[in-house]
This record gives structure tokens, C-alpha cells and sequence, in this order.
């Protein structure tokens, strides 16, 4: 009685192992999953669409192209030998802790603008989501040197006066490279502008004012904004970069003005 | 009694003998979330099944420079300023340490995502660490490779040891105890070329090499790459092109989520989102980046080597000079077109090559069989599911190198370095 039950077990176990095999009939007998087999190619594989594609979106309007190269060379040399340097030092020299303070203490001004400009679109919810972060961040955040809004499930929406003008249908008009600043463009630069004098006229923690007087807080809001960008010059690592930086720039900015 | 004892023995007699077998691991076990290889490829791990890492304030870590290639820095144009010096990062241990070299993968710089992994990986378990720029990237060719026109691995790995040299010259106090070798996709096939260069020269020693997902046949893998680009890509037509049809994902994404926020979980929820990407889309996705690495070679190198195919010979380029119109001219060459206009030339003319054939049998992992079979420092990882492989690679690197292959079931190609179970493995490898 029990010798048969084996026989029939064994055999039930090869059936499944079997059809374990089956399921994978891709598997060559190295082992091999042959992953492109079952992509859906093109029959001729003469298809030209990368070459297409790539080819638009080099189509971006770029009159001042020779002087924004240079001012590219000019930033990327900049950055190498005096911002950096600098950045590397005040990160060697100030504890994390004091580090992120700075960075949501002017985070937490630059939800100022955020909040005008979310308004000025008349985006509702969004203005009501910066308004709690400036509250909870100035008080429970002391001045905003904490960001328990984002903890709390209200993350930074960044709006800013370019946006505002892209919303209202203003195009972006010539790529431009901004001296130290990066890349930018006729309408952003526009907006930089009036979110910068803004932020003097709201005079929020009576910040602008006091840097008037003590221009080593811009000197410390813009190092911090350096060293919180990741962004390296070269790190694209391409003859190209230009080119794909402002590609990159260009549609990033659509997509923040279309969300 | 003594037949038991001699059926014993020839029993154990039959184990020892048997051919020594890769070590399959079973998906099962293996516990990899990704069944996707091209998903693996461009999202690899999931965030909650990598390793701890150290934090980047806890590495003490530089980067350098050294000069290999004097001329040219005359040689080159104005905008090619930044590269006429070959950068490095090296990340230091107090006290004495084995030294890791990491080869990066086709043309990505030394500080891109996956070396940046495996300097914290390794630099947590106690190694100094050296991250090099593949000899395929912008930055290499142009200041450390001697002909600028990376493709040939005996020269490529030339070109690697002589710049490992000089890293080591720049540091003499680092106090270093042995050292190793690791390379992923193509830096992997070079390393295996710089540890066969390194038995004769014998400047390093290195106790242990690792080459995570290597290409076997170069060819393949470049075939199979060029071949991305001609999948048929669902949505894109007469007036919408492929990057179009990402960006609109993208934005209708964006919109749906209601705010912009680009982290690590960001292309694992993308793919669980409506807007997910089909297999095709991401063959594409992945064909191009190559295909922006075949068009930064293809110009460097004619640049580099005043060709004439892509820039006139003589054409003045100074630092405003419009580039765009020679970036349109080499985007259109792929890795094929860059071998036989660029390559094939000059490997025949410089050591009198005759087939494509012979060449690819010199470059791939073929040229190093007895090598990779006789040399137990040397390990393999790689995926069942590679991208880069094609039928019978997984077979050649089986009999070549016995146990000492790992065949992984999932991960594509390289999305499995960041989990948890291969960087264990990678480490235990090291530790010996």
C-alpha cells in the first residue's frame, strides 16, 4: 500500500516540477531569460525615432547662444574655484544640525513668495497648505529653524513668479544663462526679479531689512542654497552638457508651470 | 564492512571530481521584488531592501586630479578646459586599509549613482576607495587615454593601470594593505583586462577582482543596446515624439500626485501609477541614454584625433562656439557606426587587424578564457535576466569560471548591486 502512494507522490512532484519549467519556456538551457525575446521591435529595425526625438528637442530658442556659452564656462569656472571651495568649508566647519536649521530658516521665508504666487493663480488649496506651513514653521518651528509642517504631511510647494507668469500663458521667450545664478530665461528672469523685491517689500521676520545692514545673511542664504543643490557643472560629464542642461531646464520648467 | 567503505569512497571520489557548478540562486529564495528586468534596470532596489550606508559627512573622501596627458591640454579646444586633467574620488580610512578601485560603466563619470554606491558600500566595511571614470566617458578619453578611442579593452586597460598608478603616486602616505579590483558593465570587462595586465606588471598585486555584470561579447551587448531604440513604442506618432510622450506621463503624474517631489521612491510609485511605463517604453528609455554615450565618444573621439568625420579638422571652437550642429551629426552615429568609422580604422592600422570578427575575439571576455579559468581571484555576478547578454554568454562564463560564478535570477542589468543579498555577497567575496 504505501510503496504505490510513493510512486504516485514522485510522480505528482515531477508533474509540478514540470510545469514549474514550463511556466518559464523563455529560460535557454544556460539558464538564460532572453529578456529582449518578447519586446515588440520595429521590422525593419530602421526606425529613426530616437534620432527624431532628440533632434526636436534640440529646437530651443537660443538667440544669445554664444554668450550664454560663455557665461556657462564663466559659472562652471565660478563654482570650481570660489563657490565650492566655500561651500565645502562651511559644511566642514558647521555641525548638520545647524546646517538644516539654516536651510528651513530660509526655506521657511522663501514660502512668502510661494504663497503670493500660489494665490495669484488663485490656487486655492495650495494656498491654504503654504499658509499652515508658514504658521506651524514660524511658531511651533521657532522662526523656522524646524520644519514640523512637512512631518506633519505638508511638503514645500515652491511657486514662484515665473510659474505664475507661464500659468497665465507668457512663453518662456530666449534661454538665457544667468551670470553665477545658472540657467534661466527671459520670463523667469523677469520673475526672479519681482520675487525678489517681494520678499524686501513683505519684510517677512523683518529678515530683508536686517541684511541691509548685514549683508553676511545674503552671503549665508546663498551659500546655503548652493549647498543644497546638487547640481555640479560637469556632472553630466558630456562635450554636451550645455545642450542638455538647458533641455533639462526648459521642460522642467513647463512641467512645474503644468502642475 | 569493505564494500561500504569502498563504495564510500568512490562516492566521494565521484563528488570531489565533478565539474564545479556556478552557484544558481533560486528566485524563490532569492526574494527580489523586481520581476521586470528593465524596471530593475532603471529603478533598481527598492528603498527598504538596500544596505545601510554610511552618510556622506562620515566619508572622508576628496576629490583629485592628475595630470597624464600633458599635450592636451594644446591639443584640444578652449571649451574642453575642465577635462584636460583626469579627476578621481578617493575616500580615506584612518588607519591602514585594503584599497578598492571601482571601473565605472560605459560613459559614466566617477561620481555618477552606482560608483557613488560602492564607494559607501565598501568604504563602511573598512576599505580606502578609489572611483575611476570608465575610459569610454568625456572626461577619461580626453585626459588619460593615450589614443582617445576607447573600445579596444588591452588598451583601455592600459590606459586604466597607468592612471591607477598615478593615483597611488599622488598618495604616498595613505598606508594601504592590499588591493582590489571591482568593475560593473563594461568598467567589469575592463577590470578583468586590467588584473590580467596587472600579473605581469605586478605594480598592484590585487588579491581580489570582482566583475559585476560584465558584457561577455562586447558585440552582443552593443547590438543589443543599438536594438533598444527600434522597439515599437506605444503612443508616440506623427506629432508626438518619445520624450514628448515621457514628459506628458510625467506631467499627468505630477498633476494626479498634486505636488513635484523627486526621490528614491519616486520611479517605483511611478511604475505602480497609471501613467507606468510598458517594457517598450523603457527599451527605449534605456537605448537612448546609450545612444547619448555613443554620440559623446564618437565626437570626442574624431575630435580628439582630428578625423574630419564629425568636426572639420581646423574648424575654431572657442568657448561660445554653437556645438549643436556636431551634437546633431553624432547623434546619429550609434555604437555600430563608431566601430567602423572610428575604431575598426585605427585598430587595423595600429596593430594590423583584419575582421570585425578577430576584433570583437580581442575585446571580450573570449581573449581572457584561459586567463579567468585558471585565476582564483577573479568572481563573477551576474543576472539571468541581463540586458546585455545574449544566448550562450551565460554558458561561456559557466565553464570559464565554475564556482566562482554567481548567476542572480532577477535584477536586469546592474539593478540588483544596491540589494541587500549582492551587497552581502560582494563584501563576502572581498573579506575572502
Amino acid at each position: 500500500m504505501v510503496k504505490p502512494f510513493k510512486k504516485t507522490l514522485l510522480l505528482a512532484l515531477l508533474l509540478i516540477s514540470g510545469m514549474a519549467q514550463a511556466q518559464h519556456d523563455q529560460v535557454d538551457e544556460d539558464g538564460f531569460k532572453q529578456p529582449l525575446k518578447h519586446l515588440q521591435f520595429n521590422p525593419g529595425l530602421d526606425q529613426e525615432e530616437f534620432e527624431r526625438a532628440t533632434l526636436t528637442a534640440l529646437n530651443i530658442y537660443d538667440p544669445l547662444e554664444s554668450w550664454n556659452r560663455r557665461v556657462y564656462h564663466f559659472n562652471y569656472r565660478f563654482d570650481e574655484w570660489v563657490f565650492l571651495p566655500i561651500v565645502d568649508g562651511y559644511r566642514y566647519v558647521t555641525p548638520t544640525l545647524v546646517q538644516r536649521g539654516v536651510t528651513n530658516f530660509f526655506s521657511n521665508l522663501g514660502d512668502v513668495p510661494s504663497l503670493l504666487n500660489s494665490l495669484l493663480q488663485f490656487k486655492g488649496k495650495r494656498s491654504m497648505k503654504t499658509t499652515a506651513r508658514l504658521l506651524l514653521n514660524t511658531t511651533l518651528g521657532v522662526a523656522g529653524l524646524w520644519d514640523p509642517a512637512s512631518k506633519m504631511g505638508l511638503p514645500k510647494q515652491k511657486e514662484d513668479f515665473g510659474q505664475t507668469l507661464g500659468f497665465y500663458g507668457l512663453p518662456a521667450g530666449p534661454y538665457l544663462m544667468l551670470p553665477l545664478l545658472g540657467p534661466s530665461n527671459l520670463r523667469d528672469t523677469g520673475g526672479l526679479v519681482v520675487d525678489f523685491s517681494a520678499k524686501n517689500q513683505v519684510n517677512f521676520l523683518n529678515v530683508a531689512e536686517a541684511s541691509t545692514h548685514h549683508p553676511e545673511i545674503i552671503l549665508l542664504e546663498v551659500v546655503d542654497q548652493r549647498s543644497t543643490v546638487n547640481f555640479r557643472y560637469g556632472q553630466l560629464n558630456s562635450p554636451f552638457e550645455y545642450e542638455k542642461l538647458r533641455y533639462f531646464y526648459t521642460e522642467a520648467r513647463k512641467l512645474q508651470i503644468a502642475e | 564492512m569493505p564494500f561500504y567503505r569502498r563504495l564510500a569512497a568512490l562516492l566521494s571520489g565521484l563528488v570531489l571530481a565533478a565539474p564545479l557548478w556556478a552557484a544558481d540562486i533560486d528566485a524563490q529564495s532569492y526574494g527580489y521584488p523586481l520581476t521586470n528586468p528593465f524596471e530593475a534596470t532603471i529603478a533598481t532596489t527598492p528603498e527598504g531592501l538596500r544596505p545601510t550606508l554610511p552618510a556622506d559627512e562620515d566619508i572622508d573622501q576628496d576629490d583629485y586630479q592628475v595630470k597624464l596627458r600633458p599635450e592636451r591640454e594644446f591639443e584640444v579646444p578652449d571649451n574642453f578646459w575642465s577635462v584636460t586633467k583626469l579627476r578621481y574620488r578617493l575616500a580615506q580610512q584612518k588607519g591602514e586599509a585594503p584599497l578598492i578601485f571601482i571601473i565605472a560603466g560605459t560613459g559614466a563619470h566617477y561620481a555618477s549613482s552606482t560608483p557613488e554606491y560602492l564607494k559607501k558600500l565598501f568604504y563602511g566595511a573598512g576599505y580606502h576607495v578609489v572611483q575611476l571614470s570608465s575610459p569610454t566617458s568625456y572626461d577619461f578619453m580626453t585626459s588619460a587615454s593615450r589614443f582617445a578611442t576607447p573600445g579596444f579593452s588591452p588598451d583601455d586597460a592600459d590606459d586604466l593601470y597607468r592612471v591607477m598608478q598615478a593615483v597611488r603616486a599622488q598618495h604616498p602616505r595613505l598606508a594601504i594593505s592590499e588591493y582590489h579590483l571591482t568593475g560593473y558593465s563594461l568598467g567589469a570587462l575592463q577590470a578583468a583586462f586590467v588584473s590580467k595586465l596587472d600579473e605581469t606588471r605586478r605594480s598592484f598585486n590585487f588579491k581580489r577582482v570582482l566583475l559585476l555584470n560584465p558584457p561577455v561579447n562586447l558585440y552582443t551587448s552593443i547590438s543589443n543596446l543599438n536594438k533598444l531604440v527600434q522597439t515599437q513604442v506605444e503612443g508616440v506618432n506623427n506629432s508626438t515624439t518619445f520624450y514628448e510622450l515621457m514628459l506628458a506621463k510625467l506631467t499627468r503624474y505630477f498633476q494626479k500626485k498634486g505636488y513635484i517631489d523627486v526621490n528614491d521612491a519616486f520611479l517605483a510609485d511611478f511604475q505602480q501609477s497609471r501613467e507606468h511605463l510598458t517594457d517598450e517604453q523603457m527599451a527605449m528609455l534605456i537605448g537612448a541614454i546609450f545612444r547619448f554615450s555613443s554620440a559623446d565618444i564618437a565626437f570626442t573621439s574624431d575630435l580628439i584625433n582630428r578625423r574630419g568625420l564629425i568636426t572639420p579638422v581646423g574648424y575654431p571652437i572657442g568657448e561660445g562656439t554653437n556645438l549643436t550642429p556636431f551634437f546633431k551629426r553624432a547623434l546619429q552615429c550609434d555604437f555600430d557606426c563608431y566601430i567602423t568609422e572610428q575604431l575598426i580604422p585605427m585598430w587595423r592600422a595600429r596593430y594590423d587587424g583584419t575582421s570585425l570578427n578577430q576584433l570583437i575575439n580581442q575585446v571580450s571576455l573570449y581573449a581572457l578564457e584561459d586567463y579567468l579559468k585558471s585565476s582564483d581571484k577573479i568572481a563573477v555576478m551576474h543576472n539571468a535576466d541581463d540586458i546585455i547578454l545574449g544566448a550562450g554568454d551565460l554558458g561561456f562564463l559557466r565553464r570559464t569560471l565554475g564556482d566562482r560564478l554567481t548567476v542572480y535570477p532577477l535584477g536586469g542589468h546592474c539593478g540588483n548591486l544596491n540589494y541587500r543579498v549582492n551587497s552581502d555577497a560582494m563584501l563576502e567575496f572581498f573579506r575572502g
